[in-house]
C-alpha cells in the first residue's frame, strides 16, 4: 500500500491509499468542525438531510436505485467525536471493475461523483433545504437521540463521559439535543450548512486502485472546484479538561448493573501515549489483562470486563456488566488492579505480550480499507506523521518502567453505575 | 487436494477430506498480512437429543451445553487457559456457538504456527473438573443477564417463541440460568466425545499460505481419531403452523422494537437452499429494501426511521424470514408489509427492479471475498450445510422472475407470519 497526501486547496486535502489488494474501492469524505453546544445538533441534522437527496438525485429512492445500479455501491454516513471535534463522515464503497461482468462502466468514477454531489450539491428550494426533508429528519433525529437508552452498555459509557466532561465540548452528545430541534428550520439549517462547508476541514480519502486520472476526476470535479480556500476552523489540540466528579449512580429498568470507571491518564506528551497503550492492554485490554483475569476469571463477577483507551482525550474507561449487589466487590477489585499497576506488580513478559498484541493489530491496518482510512485520519488530526513501521518501532521500545510511570499518573475521575 | 476455482472472484478453494474424517479447506490470499484459522464442529445449541455412536438409547442434555462446552474447552489440565496462552502470543483468539455449530478461531500476523499448536491442542484435549464447571456458571450467568438487557435480542427470541412449537431453534443458544445449573462434567464429556469426532468437524484456513503445506501442518497436529458411525440427532416434531401471531414484552426502550417473522418449510437440498436464499434476499430488497415503494412510504409517513432489517435464516431442519426495526407503530408496519406482499403477488415482479437488485446482490457477494476472517467463516458455516460458498456466485445467474414469483408465493404466506414487539 502506498499512501500519499496532497492539498487540493488550503484546508482541503486528498489522501490516496493506493493498493491492489482488495476487490473494493472505498471513498470517504470527512468534514471536521469544532464540537460546540450551539451547532452540535444542527451539524448532525445536516448529515441526515443531505442523504435524503441532492440537486441531481432528488430523492432517497433515486439515490438508492443509483447505488444498486452500481453493483450495490454502499453509501453510509455517520457522526463521530474526534477529540473536541465533531466529524461528519460519508463513505461510499464499490466493487472493482475487474470483478464485474461488464467492465466498460467506471463504477468508482461514478461513485465519487455521487458522493460529492450528495455532500456538496444539496437539493435547495427557496433559499433553504427541502422543507419536507428537514422536518422528517428532525423527527428522526429526535428518535435517534432518545434511542440512546436502548443500548444500556453504550449508554452507561456515554453517561460517564458526560459526567467527566460536564460543560466541556467532549461532554456533548454527538447527535445533539432534542430541545434544539424545535428552532431549526429549512432556512437556518441551510445557513449553517453553508457556513460549515466554508469553514470546516475537509479530508477526502480514496482507498483502492487509484491512478492519476482518478485524482484528476476528484480535483477537477465541479463541486470541488467551487469550494473556497479556507483556514479550517477546528480544534487542533485537544484540551485536557475533565471536571472532577467522584461517584454517580443512576437507575433504569435493567437486569444487570453496568459499571464504568473513567480514568484520567495525565500524559505529558503525545509520545507518552504509546506507553499508555501498553498500560491499558495490561490493565484491561485483553483476555490476559488484570481486570479480565481478576474480575471475570477469578472472582467470576462478570462476563464482560475490559478497558479502552481514548487516545485523543487521554482517558481510559473500564467497563463491567455485574450483578447489582456485587458493585462494591467489583469496584474494589478494579481499584486493587490500579494499585497493583502502580506498584509495578506485573511482569516484563506481560509488557512483551501487550506489545505483540498491539503490533499485530498495527500490522493489519493495511488489510482493511476502513481501518487504514481511520488510521491516516488519526495521523492527520494529531499532526503526528508516523508511518506504520515507525509506529511499530515506537511500541517495541516501551519498557516496564515506562508503564509504571504511566500507572503513577493515572487517577480515577468518575465512577458511574447504572442499576435498577 | 481438490482444487475449486472461481473465475468471478478470482479465488481458489483447496479442499481435502482426510481419512480420519476431518475436512480441511484452504483459501489462499496473496498479499494479506492477516492469517486466520477456524476449527468448527457441526454441533450447536439445537443438538440436545442424540444417540451416541455405539449406544442404543437416546441421550437428552440440558439447554446451553454446546455453548458451555465452548467456554470450558479453553481450560487445560496444567492449570493454564488457552485463551490466555493465545493472547500472550499476540494473536486475536475467540470462539462462538450458534444454533447449528461451534467454532474456535484465531487471527494474527505473527506467531501463526505456535498459535495453531495451541488451538489444535486445546480443541483435542478437554479437561473438565467439578470445580471449573461450577465456576463457569457465574460467568455464563452474567452473559445471560447481559442478553436480558438487550431489547433487540429479546424481540428476536420472542419471535422465535411464537414461530416454533417445539424446535430447539426457539431456545437461547446460551441456555437459561436454570438449564445451565444442571450441567456437569459428565454431560460435557459425553457431548464432547460425541460431537467433537473429527468426522463431524472442519478446519478452514485463509491467508497467504501454500495449501498443500498447510494441509501437512494440520495433519502433523492431529491426534489419532477413530471414525465413529453417524451421530443420530433428533428434533421434536415441528408442525408447519405458527404458535400464535403476536407477542409483546415490556422493557425500557425509547420506542417499540419489532420483529416480523415468517415460518418457512425447510429444504435439505443444498442447491435449493442456495437458490432459495438468493431469491429471498432479492424479494426482501424488493419488498422492504431502501429503494422499495413500501420503505419510501413508511419513511415519508414517519412510521419507520433508519432502515428495515431483513434476513433469511435456515438450516436443513428450520427456516424463517425475519424483518425488524424500530417504529412507533409496529402494528402498522406489520399490516403494511402484508399488504405489500399481496400487492407484489398480484402485480407481479418487475423485470427492471429485479435486474437492478440482482446487480446489487452480485456486488455484495464479491465484497465478501476481501477479509480473511469473513471468507473462512462463510465457507465453514456453508460447508456444514453441504454448500460450497462459490455456489452463490454461479446460482445467482439462474434466478429469474419466474422462480422469484414461485418463491414469493411459497414462502411469503400470511398464515405463516408473526410479530414480536418490545415496548415500554
Amino acid at each position: 500500500m502506498n499512501y500519499t497526501k496532497k492539498e487540493i486547496k488550503k484546508g482541503i486535502k486528498l489522501h490516496i491509499l493506493n493498493t491492489d489488494k482488495f476487490k473494493t474501492n472505498l471513498v470517504a469524505v470527512f468534514l471536521t468542525t469544532k464540537l460546540e453546544r450551539e451547532t452540535v445538533t444542527a451539524n448532525a441534522l445536516i448529515s441526515a438531510v443531505l442523504r435524503r437527496g441532492s440537486n441531481t438525485l432528488k430523492t432517497q429512492e433515486e439515490i438508492s436505485k443509483q447505488l444498486e445500479e452500481l453493483y450495490g455501491a454502499s453509501f453510509d454516513c455517520g457522526i463521530d467525536k474526534t477529540g473536541d471535534n465533531q466529524v461528519l463522515k460519508f463513505y461510499i464503497e464499490t466493487v472493482n471493475d475487474s470483478f464485474l461482468p461488464q467492465t466498460n462502466e467506471n463504477i468508482l468514477k461514478k461513485a465519487i461523483e455521487n458522493i460529492l454531489d450528495i455532500i456538496l450539491n444539496p437539493l435547495i428550494e427557496d433559499n433553504g433545504f427541502k422543507k419536507e426533508y428537514v422536518e422528517q429528519e428532525k423527527n428522526n433525529m429526535k428518535q435517534r437521540i432518545q434511542g440512546r437508552v436502548d443500548n444500556k452498555r453504550r449508554y452507561a459509557l456515554d453517561r460517564c463521559i458526560e459526567e467527566m466532561y460536564q460543560g466541556k465540548p467532549f461532554g456533548l452528545y454527538r447527535f445533539g439535543y432534542v430541545e434544539d430541534l424545535k428552532d431549526i428550520n429549512k432556512k437556518n439549517l441551510y445557513e449553517r450548512y453553508k457556513q460549515l462547508i466554508e469553514q470546516c476541514k475537509i479530508d477526502i480519502f480514496v482507498s483502492g486502485n487509484v491512478n492519476e486520472e482518478l485524482v484528476n476526476i476528484i480535483t477537477e470535479n465541479q463541486n470541488i472546484t467551487n469550494l473556497q480556500e479556507r483556514e479550517p476552523i477546528y480544534n487542533q489540540e485537544s484540551e485536557k479538561n475533565t471536571v472532577k466528579q467522584g461517584e454517580k449512580i443512576e437507575t433504569m429498568d435493567v437486569m444487570q448493573g453496568k459499571l464504568v470507571v473513567g480514568l484520567d491518564v495525565n500524559s505529558q506528551s503525545e509520545d507518552e501515549k504509546y506507553n499508555v497503550m501498553i498500560y491499558n492492554t495490561i490493565l484491561g485490554g485483553s483476555a490476559n489483562s488484570k481486570i479480565f483475569q481478576n474480575v471475570r476469571e477469578k472472582a467470576n463477577l462478570a462476563y464482560e470486563a475490559s478497558s479502552r483507551y481514548f487516545k485523543y482525550k487521554d482517558n481510559i474507561f473500564i467497563n463491567c456488566g455485574i450483578e447489582i449487589s456485587n458493585y462494591e466487590k467489583a469496584l474494589n477489585l478494579i481499584k486493587e488492579q490500579l494499585e497493583d499497576m502502580k506498584n509495578g506488580d506485573f511482569t516484563e513478559e506481560e509488557v512483551e505480550n501487550a506489545k505483540k498484541a498491539i503490533i499485530s493489530s498495527i500490522k493489519t491496518i493495511d488489510d482493511e480499507q476502513d481501518t487504514s482510512i481511520t488510521y491516516y485520519f488519526g495521523q492527520e488530526m494529531s499532526g503526528n506523521q508516523k508511518s506504520v513501521d515507525e509506529y511499530i518501532e515506537r511500541i517495541g521500545k516501551v519498557t516496564k518502567d515506562d508503564v509504571e510511570q504511566v500507572a503513577h499518573k493515572v487517577e480515577i475521575n468518575t465512577i458511574y453505575f447504572l442499576r435498577n | 487436494m481438490q482444487v475449486i476455482e472461481n473465475s468471478k472472484v478470482k479465488e481458489t478453494l483447496y479442499l481435502e477430506k482426510l481419512e480420519n474424517g476431518l475436512t480441511v479447506m484452504v483459501i489462499p490470499k496473496k498479499g494479506m498480512k492477516k492469517k486466520y484459522m477456524i476449527w468448527g464442529t457441526n454441533y450447536g445449541s439445537n443438538e440436545n437429543v442424540f444417540i451416541v455412536p455405539g449406544e442404543n438409547t437416546k441421550t437428552e442434555v440440558p439447554n446451553g451445553v454446546a455453548h458451555f462446552l465452548e467456554h470450558k474447552l479453553f481450560e487445560q489440565e496444567n492449570g493454564t487457559n488457552s485463551l490466555d496462552t493465545l493472547t500472550a502470543l499476540g494473536v486475536d483468539a475467540n470462539a462462538f456457538t450458534t444454533n447449528d455449530m461451534t467454532a474456535y478461531l484465531f487471527g494474527c500476523t505473527d506467531n501463526f504456527y505456535p498459535a495453531m499448536d495451541e488451538l489444535m491442542n486445546y480443541v483435542q484435549n478437554p479437561y473438565f473438573t467439578d470445580e471449573n464447571v461450577e465456576k463457569e456458571k457465574g460467568i455464563i450467568g452474567q452473559e445471560i443477564m447481559m442478553y436480558d438487557d438487550s431489547p433487540d435480542w429479546k424481540v428476536y427470541l420472542n419471535a422465535m417463541q411464537i414461530l416454533y412449537h417445539n424446535h430447539p431453534v426457539k431456545i437461547d443458544v446460551v441456555g437459561t440460568i436454570d438449564s445451565i445449573s444442571k450441567i456437569d462434567k459428565e454431560i460435557l464429556y459425553k457431548c464432547y466425545h460425541t460431537f467433537y469426532n473429527l468426522s463431524n468437524m472442519a478446519i478452514v484456513v485463509c491467508g497467504d499460505f501454500e495449501p498443500e503445506k498447510m494441509l501437512e501442518e494440520i495433519k502433523k497436529r492431529l491426534k489419532e481419531n477413530k471414525v465413529e458411525g453417524n451421530i443420530q440427532t433428533f428434533y421434536p416434531e415441528e408442525p408447519d403452523t405458527i404458535v400464535k401471531e403476536k407477542i409483546e414484552q415490556k422493557m425500557e426502550v425509547s420506542r417499540p422494537m419489532y420483529t416480523i417473522g415468517i415460518k418457512v418449510k425447510p429444504t435439505d437440498n443444498p442447491e435449493e437452499m442456495v437458490r432459495r436464499d438468493i431469491a429471498i434476499q432479492i424479494l426482501l430488497e424488493l419488498l422492504v429494501g431502501k429503494s422499495s415503494r413500501l420503505y419510501k412510504e413508511l419513511y415519508n409517513e414517519g412510521i419507520v426511521f433508519g432502515g428495515i432489517g431483513a434476513n433469511y435464516e435456515f438450516s436443513e431442519n428450520y427456516a424463517h424470514v425475519l424483518i425488524s426495526g424500530q417504529s412507533n407503530e409496529p402494528e402498522k408496519v406489520y399490516s403494511r408489509v402484508k399488504e405489500e406482499i399481496n400487492r407484489q403477488k398480484q402485480e407481479g415482479i418487475s423485470e427492471t427492479d429485479f435486474q437492478r437488485i440482482k446487480k446489487k446482490l452480485y456486488g455484495e457477494y464479491v465484497k465478501d471475498y476481501d477479509d480473511v476472517e469473513s471468507i473462512a467463516n462463510m465457507f465453514l458455516a456453508n460447508y456444514f450445510m453441504g454448500i460450497n460458498s462459490f455456489d452463490y456466485l454461479s446460482q445467482i445467474d439462474t434466478i429469474d422472475v419466474e422462480y422469484l414469483t414461485q418463491v414469493l408465493n411459497d414462502v411469503f404466506k400470511e398464515e405463516k407470519m408473526v410479530i414480536s414487539i418490545v415496548k415500554n
